[in-house]
Formats: structure tokens, sequence, C-alpha cells
């Protein structure tokens, strides 16, 4: 393939160089060299008028809107309630009506814990007639690590977080991340102590590079530490899918941009230039995988996974710094001009200069958390509607650009947006508004209302998340044990599922089968399939038998033989609500059939029950 | 509706997703698999009832369906792991006799670790009305080489497994693309409702780079494979949760009614709501799988007489469970050829002996299901492709006191195609005289993925699906269809 370059040589220059001399041999780089000096850049977006690109919606910094004149005075508990009836009274319609309070804590309950309120959490606040029963409820639902574990189950498929490669040479573990699960453990209690949103994406990008960093916030780098390691990693073009793999989940995360599409040739529908795209691969080129302990133990390369210690976190370090060229038409065996490295020429100013500290990743951080950057704020504003409401207001919450989707209500989204950064970026602040506002409150309406607009509450389905730690703690076996991952399929495991080891070599198929984003890749959305397959799982899965039986169980306990109580108590445990005459009848009718298997009727019900729609969906 | 169509180059974004969601909640995912309900071939007498082929009908219209008129209407991927060797199967190479132990030139991608160029030892005739020659370790195919297509002129990009293999799989070396049998599934929607529409068979879990050979990635979930372990062959041991142990099928559906009852009283009061409605429906999907499953995945229920056609290993036992599968509706099958290795076919060492076993044990049961295919008069509409990740080296490689193996070998090699509107009885395009590189109209992956998908009756440059700001195809910017191999 190529030839490696004589150890001395090698270790002397920077690594992609190397590799590349090896490639294409040393007087041809010269060649190279010198062509990209003397030549004018190709890939440089040479017609692009910059300050007319830089008017597009996305790309300027947002800026509030005074809150919108409405008719009606009553309705709006939020300043974020004026934009939508605003847009509801143009549109000549009105908001939807309340939902009852017993919908409303099971939708906020699940929205901001995973789980569905126990039956004590919600007759609290039914008998609450405080004005500020709501209030009370989203502030222990904040206060709760519960939140963090919530909020991770959103923030990890973003970050394609995984434990291992999705593929292994014979029993090789060495590119395995042992203790991966220290960065989530750092993403759920960086969302419990409402950590910034900006100093949580610097710290992702670069702690190793910043004061305030320090050892305890290490974990953070396991954003890129986690990183897929592809095979062959040590050739040329090998590392650079790997950068591809950096700069996509970085951008997209972070800034709704797909600037991986400008690997091969400048983006055909962005201001994207193929330089700023190997701009940025530098960064990354100069940027290494390693795994290391608080207290600066590094582990040797080659270390297999069950040699780790127990302490080593899967981080990043700075290699040594080194731009890398364009590569022409992506082919690493056809380099073009060099290229400095620096941010986004479309989010830079004219007086921004190539990065000058070490890899430049913390200068990149610092461009991604500005507050001058119109996207960061937008794009996680946006996230964090489209998770309490139901749909977000950019559809396409991964794309901000032209061809991307544009935002409904737009001043709502930058309001929003410069509220939050002028909140310090405090993701609670945002939840907090969202939670209580008069449409988070609205009933909720069906999945095939025409075109249902961001004005409405849709009906969802849980999360696999939700479902299942919904289901434990309705049997009463939820375990509230963090740390260590363990694997799904493990019958003990009565963990919250985000505690499930996630791999990319072989996704757990009970996560795949419901919609769990491939982690070999940032997970931009989740689908919502309903196949059969999922309902085979339903009906005949040994984890469902076993809940059902624990289920049956848990009301032995909690209310003994009475069935017409235990009728009762299992509609509380997992409706919330009481059943009508008719649900009272349908189950005496149904518990008194004889049975030949063996199962008891009552196994039979309760199972029925926790695969119901009405458990699964959230008005 | 006939205007919202997925693909190509259709309004993305919301209103896809839009779409996806009406159609997936309005009709219920009826099977696994796909979007589109039934296309033309479904016989299926299940598909009536509790699903209503009225909506499959629609949805099929409406967004989802080949571009052209089909050839194939499903494909069986037969795949061995590892690489075969094309100078000992399919492409003769006689001048490495004459140039026996002679140290290839020109540029090596493996290097030549050992006695230089390894004749064959087999012998190769002739065979069929069209006179192709196949290898005496085939005698089997060689039997039904009329009907097949054998390409002498395919190569990849690298010669290591997992790129590979990857590439074979998803048209991509890393393991971000979906594999073409989910393309296939996006593109063309399930036959039968009651079973999966694309289901990849194996013996053991052990397989070089695992479950993204048939990984969905971005697309959605319901064009994600059901993969199979053969290792057991009874039907509840292959598919996970096909059947109650402990509960007989009689109280399982007055489960199910009690449960319909309360979803259809929860949806009343959300009246409307069709996507509470599709899981009402998926539900009685899954029950009824379960007896259709039952039946499908049962070789048993086969004669004796055409088990023991295919034989009676665990390879013959995909092959056979793989007719079966198709018969019925499945659309895409894949069987890997591994075994207590992970991929036999990767003959580093004692290669003439061991290939030689492998192509015994291959041989039999992909004969018997070309020959199977054929007979029920299925084989018009289905295509088998026989083949590798890449070839082997047509030099020795040597390794202390063992006798000589052959390295990856990816500039050369050979696949077999059959039947689904491949023309049988010939060879396409042509490696050098010594099977180092193609020669003669080289066959790229990405020429093979075209030439799969417009047999299938789509146009890989417009089956695209917009992710991360762009469409993205199975063939990439490349692929053309091999036009000549087509009936």
């Amino acid at each position: 393939m190529h030839l490696r370059l004589p150890r001395v040589l090698g270790r002397r220059l920077p690594g992609w160089l190397a590799l590349w001399l090896g490639v294409v041999g040393i007087g041809s780089a010269l060649r190279a060299t010198e062509l990209a000096l003397a030549q004018p850049a190709s890939g440089a977006g040479a017609g692009i008028d910059w300050q007319k690109e830089r008017q597009f919606w996305s790309f300027q910094v947002p800026t509030s809107s005074p809150l919108p004149r409405v008719r009606d005075l009553r309705w709006s508990r939020q300043p974020l309630d004026r934009f939508i009836l605003a847009r509801l009274e143009v549109d000549g319609l009105s908001p939807s009506a309340g939902a009852e309070k017993r919908s409303w804590i099971r939708r906020v309950t699940l929205d901001l814990s995973g789980i569905a309120p126990t039956p004590e959490e919600v007759s609290a606040f039914l008998t609450d007639s405080r004005a500020s029963a709501e209030a009370a409820v989203v502030e222990r639902l904040l206060s709760s690590p519960r939140f963090g574990e919530r909020m991770a189950s959103l923030w990890l498929p973003l970050a394609r977080y995984a434990e291992d490669q999705a593929h292994q040479v014979g029993e090789d573990t060495t590119f395995f991340y042992a203790n991966a699960w220290y960065y989530r453990d750092w993403v759920i209690k960086a969302f419990n102590r409402d950590l910034p949103y900006n100093q949580f994406l610097l710290l992702q990008l670069a702690a190793d590079r910043l004061p305030k960093g320090g050892t305890n916030e290490l974990a953070a780098l396991g954003f890129l530490g986690l990183g897929p390691k592809y095979y062959d990693r040590d050739r040329l073009a090998v590392k650079a899918d790997e950068w591809e793999d950096r700069i996509d989940t970085v951008c997209r995360t972070m800034l709704g941009l797909t600037v991986a599409c400008a690997r091969c040739h400048d983006h055909k529908f962005e201001p994207i230039t193929q330089e700023d795209y190997y701009a940025l691969a530098g960064v990354f080129a100069s940027t290494r995988m390693l795994s290391q302990t608080p207290d600066g133990f590094i582990e040797k390369d080659g270390t297999t996974a069950a040699k780790f210690r127990p302490e080593s976190m899967h981080v990043v370090a700075e290699d040594l710094a080194t731009n890398v060229p364009v590569f022409l038409r992506g082919k690493v065996d056809s380099p073009g001009h060099m290229v400095e490295r620096r941010f986004l020429k479309l989010l830079s100013t004219e007086s921004t200069r190539p990065f000058a500290d070490g890899s430049g990743r913390r200068e990149l951080a610092e461009a991604i958390a500005s507050s001058q950057n119109p996207l960061t704020a937008r794009v996680l504003v946006n996230r964090l509607w489209g998770q309490l409401m139901g749909r977000p207001l950019v559809s396409t919450a991964s794309n901000f650009g032209h061809s991307g989707s544009a935002p409904e209500i737009p001043n709502l989204l930058d309001t929003l947006a410069v509220r939050f950064m002028e909140n310090g970026w405090s993701v609670k602040t945002l939840v907090r508004e969202l939670a209580l506002s008069a449409t988070y409150r609205q009933a909720a309406s069906g999945a095939d209302a025409k075109n249902p607009p961001v004005t409405r509450m849709p009906r969802r389905r849980m999360s696999i998340e939700q479902w299942r730690d919904s289901v434990l703690q309705a049997t009463g076996e939820l375990e509230a044990t963090g740390g260590h991952s363990t694997d799904l399929d493990d019958p003990a495991n009565r963990r919250r599922t985000v505690y499930a080891r996630i791999s990319r070599l072989k996704l757990n198929d009970l996560l795949l089968q419901f919609d769990y984003p491939d982690p070999n890749v940032h997970g931009e959305k989740r689908g919502s399939t309903t196949t059969a397959i999922q309902k085979l799982f339903f009906l005949n899965s040994p984890f469902m038998l076993e809940r059902a039986r624990r289920l049956v169980g848990r009301l032995d306990r909690d209310v003994g033989a009475d069935e017409s109580a235990r009728v009762a108590r299992v509609y509380q445990l997992l409706f919330n609500r009481s059943p009508d005459a008719t649900e009272r009848q349908l189950a005496g009718e149904f518990l008194q059939r004889p049975t030949v298997g063996e199962l008891t009727r009552w196994q039979q019900y309760a199972q029925l029950l926790l695969v119901s729609n009405e458990f699964f969906y959230v008005d | 509706m006939s205007t919202d169509r997925i693909f190509p180059g259709s309004d993305f974004g919301l209103s896809r997703r839009q779409a996806l969601r009406r159609m997936a909640a309005g009709f219920g995912m009826l099977g696994l698999a796909a979007l589109a309900g039934s296309n033309s071939g479904s016989n299926s007498g299940s598909n009536s009832g509790p699903i209503g082929t009225g909506a499959g009908n629609l949805l099929a219209g409406s967004h989802s369906g080949p571009h052209f008129a089909p050839r194939a209407k499903r494909v069986i991927f037969l795949f061995m792991n590892g690489g075969p060797s094309h100078v000992d199967t399919f492409d003769p190479k006689p001048a490495l006799l004459r140039h026996a132990g002679k140290q290839p030139e020109g540029k090596l991608f493996k290097k030549s670790q050992g006695t230089g160029y390894l004749p064959s030892p087999l012998r190769f005739d002739r065979h069929g009305q069209s006179g192709l020659e196949v290898s005496e370790s085939l005698p089997h195919l060689a039997r039904v080489i009329d009907d097949c297509c054998v390409i002498r002129s395919m190569h990849t990009d690298v010669p290591n497994h997992e790129p590979a293999l990857l590439m074979m799989h998803s048209g991509n070396m890393q393991p971000i693309r979906p594999s073409i049998g989910s393309w296939l599934q996006y593109g063309l929607g399930t036959e039968n409702q009651n079973l999966p529409g694309y289901v990849v068979l194996r013996p053991t879990p052990k397989i070089v780079v695992g479950p993204a050979l048939w990984s969905n990635s971005f697309l959605p979930a319901q064009h994600q494979a059901t993969s199979v372990i053969t290792a057991d062959m009874k039907v509840e041991k292959l598919v996970a949760n096909i059947r109650n142990s402990h509960l007989p099928e009689a109280e399982q559906r007055e489960q199910l009614d009690l449960l319909a009852t309360l979803n259809r009283r929860h949806l009343a009061v959300r009246a409307g709501d069709s996507e509470l409605e599709g899981q009402i429906r998926s539900m009685e999907t899954a029950f009824h799988m379960q007896r259709e499953a039952m039946d499908t995945f049962d070789i048993s229920r086969e004669p004796a007489s055409v088990r023991e056609a295919y034989g009676d290993t665990p390879f013959a036992r995909s092959c056979l469970l793989a007719r079966r599968l198709v018969e019925s509706g499945v659309r895409v099958v894949t069987v890997y050829y591994v075994a207590d290795s992970n991929q036999p076919w990767d003959t580093h060492t004692d290669h003439d002996d061991g290939h030689r076993k492998l192509c015994a044990d291959a041989d039999r049961p992909t004969a018997a299901l070309i020959a199977d295919l054929k007979q029920r008069g299925l084989l018009e509409d289905t295509l088998v492709v026989w083949g590798g990740e890449f070839g082997r080296t047509p030099y020795a490689q040597n390794d202390k006191d063992k006798k000589p193996g052959r390295d990856h070998h990816h500039t050369a090699f050979s696949t077999l195609l059959a039947g689904g509107g491949v023309r049988g009885g010939m060879s396409y395009g042509t490696s050098d005289e010594f099977g180092m590189n193609a020669q003669e109209n080289p066959v790229h992956v990405h020429d093979l993925h075209a030439t799969i998908l417009h047999l299938m009756g789509l146009d890989h440059e417009r089956l695209t699906y917009r992710y991360a700001g762009r469409d993205f195809r199975l063939t990439d910017v490349h692929g053309e269809v091999i036009r000549r191999i087509l009936v």
C-alpha cells in the first residue's frame, strides 16, 4: 500500500505528514508544498460573498424581540406563550384546552426525569391546590438526580457515545473503552449541577487546555476521546476518516452545521469551503486519543480493556501541532495546498486569526461556546424545545443551514436563545420556562392532525429508556445505582436504561429495535417506528414475562388478595388513575377465566396493561 | 399523496419526516419491515384480515417502490467470509503453472512472502452448453453453470477484511453507512407483512466486523435486518421471542383481545390518532407472525428429498431456509459462510487442502439452491449472489513448516450471479493471465451494487436518502450498471 518511513524520520514529523510522505514520496510532497505556496487556494470559496452569506437567518447573531401583542391576556404563563398565542391568533386559532392535571404531571415527570410519576407523586400534586403547585413539581424534578440522567439520554446519542468499536480484530480489545462511563457520569452531573451550557461545551472539547478544567473535568473529553477508531487507523486515509467523524460530530451536535459535506469539495448547499473543512481537520490531526488517570498516568497504546486501570478515562490530548493540506476530492493521495488551522470562515470576522494555541482545540471550543456564535445557543434551545414540546422549532435539529428547515416562529427561537445566554446558559432555567408554560400545558392531540404546528402539544410515544425505566418503576424494581455500565440483556439488570452498555459492535437488541440511534455516528434524531418485532418482545420476551410476574408480586404486597383493590392499584401504578366501571368489569371477566398454561390470569393481565397504549403513550 | 415521494430528490426535512410518521402511524408498519405495503406478488393470505391490503396498496403507490419494472423481486447473498480464491474456482489461470515459483512483478498490495506464483492443483473443465470453465472443486455448481454468470473482473479498494467487507455490504469502508439489504428494504418495502423483510443467517455469532455489515445505519429502523443464528434450527431458537412457551395460543388470543379492547377504548377518546391505531394493528401482525414464522422458519417441513439435495451441513440448512424465506416473501436474505472460524475462507496456510474442503461444503447447497429455485419457477425473479469480500493471491504465502497459503487479493476476483434477470452461462470481464489484476471490463463493488439495484428495479443514482445535509446513495458518486449481463 504505502511505505512506512524510517522510524527516526517518522518520529520527527507530524503524524499525517510522515504518512503522506510515505504515500506520495518526499519529492512530490515538496513539489506539492511549493505548489501550495505558489498558487491561490482552490477550495477557498473565492466566489463566496461572505457578507451576503452571513445574512442568512441562522448565521446572524440572534436578537431578542419584544413580547408580541395578543388579544387574550389571560392565557399566557411564560414569556414564550405570548409568541405562540400571537401565532395562533394570526392563524385565527385558539390554544387547546389545558391538559388534565393528571396528564400534565405524567408528561412533565417523563420529560424531566424520564420516569412516569408514582401514584404518590400524582396524588400529592392533585391535592395541592396552591397556585405554585406546578412550579413545586418542576422544582422537585429539576433538583432530582434523575434530571441529569434524563438529559444524558438525550445528549449521549448526539455525542455518539459508545464503549467499543464497530469492528474488532479477533479478540483484541485495545480500542475498547472499558471506562467510558466516566464521561456519561460527567454529563449526568453536569446537567444536575446546571453547568452553564457554554462551559459544558468548552470542557468537552478542551478541558485539558482550560485553566478551569483541571482533573475534575477531564472526563468531559470523552466527547472526543470515545470517538470511533477505525480499522487500520495508522493509515493516512483512515486517519482522514476519523477526522471526518470528529468534525461531523462536533459541528452537527454543537453548531447544527453539516461541515463534513465539505471534505471532498466545497459544500454544495452551505457557505462552507473545503478549506474550512481542512482547517478543522488540522485541529484533530493535532489531537491524539489516549486513556489516562486523574493523577496523570497514561495507559500504553495496546493496553487491552481488561488491563486498564479502573480510574483511567478515555480522553484526548495535544499531539504535535500540524496543518493539513486540502485533499483534492477528499483523496489523501491528492494533497493540495496547506490550510492553517482556524475556525469556519462563515462564523469568523475579518480579524479572526488562525489558531495559535497548540492544536487549536481550545480556540475552536471558545469559538463554538461564544455568545457571538449565532448558532450554538439556538441549536440547544431548539433541541430542548423539541424535547419538551415534542417537536423542535427547526425540524432539522442538527442542520441549521440552507439545506435544513427554517424555524417556525423565528423570533421565538431567537428570543429564547438570547435569554438563554443572558441567563448564563442555564439549561434548568430554560427547561423551567418551557415546563411551566401554557403552551406545554395544553392537552395533547394526535400525531395525524394535519401538519401539527408547534403551537400544539403532540401525543408522544415513550422512548425506550422512558418505557423500560417506567416499567421497572411500576413493578417496584428500579434501582437508582449509577456509575459503571451493565448489559441490558442481563436479567438481573434493573438499573436505569441510561446506564446500559452501548456497543458500536453490536447494539443491544432492545435498543436497536426501539429506535435507539446508531452509536457509530451523531444521532441527529430518533425515529419512532412501530414494528411487529417490537410487539413480539412485548408478547413473549422473558423480560416482559418477568415484569408481569413482579408487578403481580407488588400488588400482593401493596394491597393483598382483594381483586377490586388490586385492579384499582394496578391502574394507579401504570396509568395514574382509577379504572372506570367498564374497565373493572372487563378485568373481572378476564381474571375469572380458567387457565391451562403456566401463567396466571393475573400475570397475563399485568402484562397486557404493561404493553398497552395508555402506558406507552404520553398525553 | 403520490407527490409525497420519499426519494429521490423529494422535499425533505419536515415534510418527509411527517410523511414517514403518517405512513408509519396510519397503517401501522404492518409488517416488520417496510414502509410500503405489499407490492405485487404478495400472495399471503394473512395480508387481508386485520391488515387490510387497501392500506398496503395505497402505501406502495405513495412513496416507495421500484423506479422501473424489476427483473428480480428478491435476492439471496451467499457470502463466503474470508474471500474465496478466484484462481481455484471460476477463473482458470494455466499461466500460473507455466510460471510456477516465479515471483510476481508490478505493484503488489500484499508483499510476496513465499515461493512465487502458485498454480491451482485443480482441473478446470468446460461445462454445460455455455462451456464455462469451473474448477473440479465445484462439481455441483458446474452442473447449473448455464444458469450462472461469472464476473471475473471484480475489484475492490483494499486487501483487508474489515474495510473490504464493509465495502461489499455498504459501499463504504467505514461502518457508517446502511447495508445494501437495508437500502433495498428502504427502496422497495416488504412483500409479506407477517415476516421480516431482510433476514441475515449465520450458524455462529462469530463473524468478522459483525452487525455493522447488515446495519440500517441512518435509514429508519424498520429497514434493519433480523439477525438469525442457525446453530439450532428449532424455530423458537432461531427467532427471538417468536412464541410464548408459557402461554397456550388460545389464552394469548384472549389476552390480546382484552388488550385490543382496552386500546380501542383508549383510542376512542383520542379519535383519529392513527399512530395509536397503528400500534393496535401491529400487535395483531405480531400475533399472526408467530404462526407464519413458525411455519416459514421450519425447514423440517421440507420433504426429505429436498433436504437431501441441499445436504445436512450448517451452510446447507441455511441455504434451504433462505429459499423458504424468499418463497414466503422475505425480500433479502444473506447467508454467511462462517464456522468455528469467523472467516473460514481466509486460507493463509495449507490453502489447497483447506480451500478444496470449503468448496466441497459450499458447492452442493449453492447448486441445490439454484436448482431448487429454478424448479419452483422462482429463479427468474430471484437473484443469487455468491462470493466474498475479495479474492486470494495467485502467488503463495509461505509460513515456516506449513503448506503454502494464499493471501488477500483485491485487484481481481470472481463473483457468481444466478437468476433474477442475469444472463446465464456467461462470463463477464477478465483478469490478466495470472489473475493479478482485473483487465477487460473491470467491475468495481459499486458497479455490482448498481447492477443489483437495477435488477431489483431501482436506479442507484435515484435511490437517495437525505441525511446530515446531503443525499446519500449506496454507490456514493460511483457505480455503473453492467448492462451486458442483463437478460
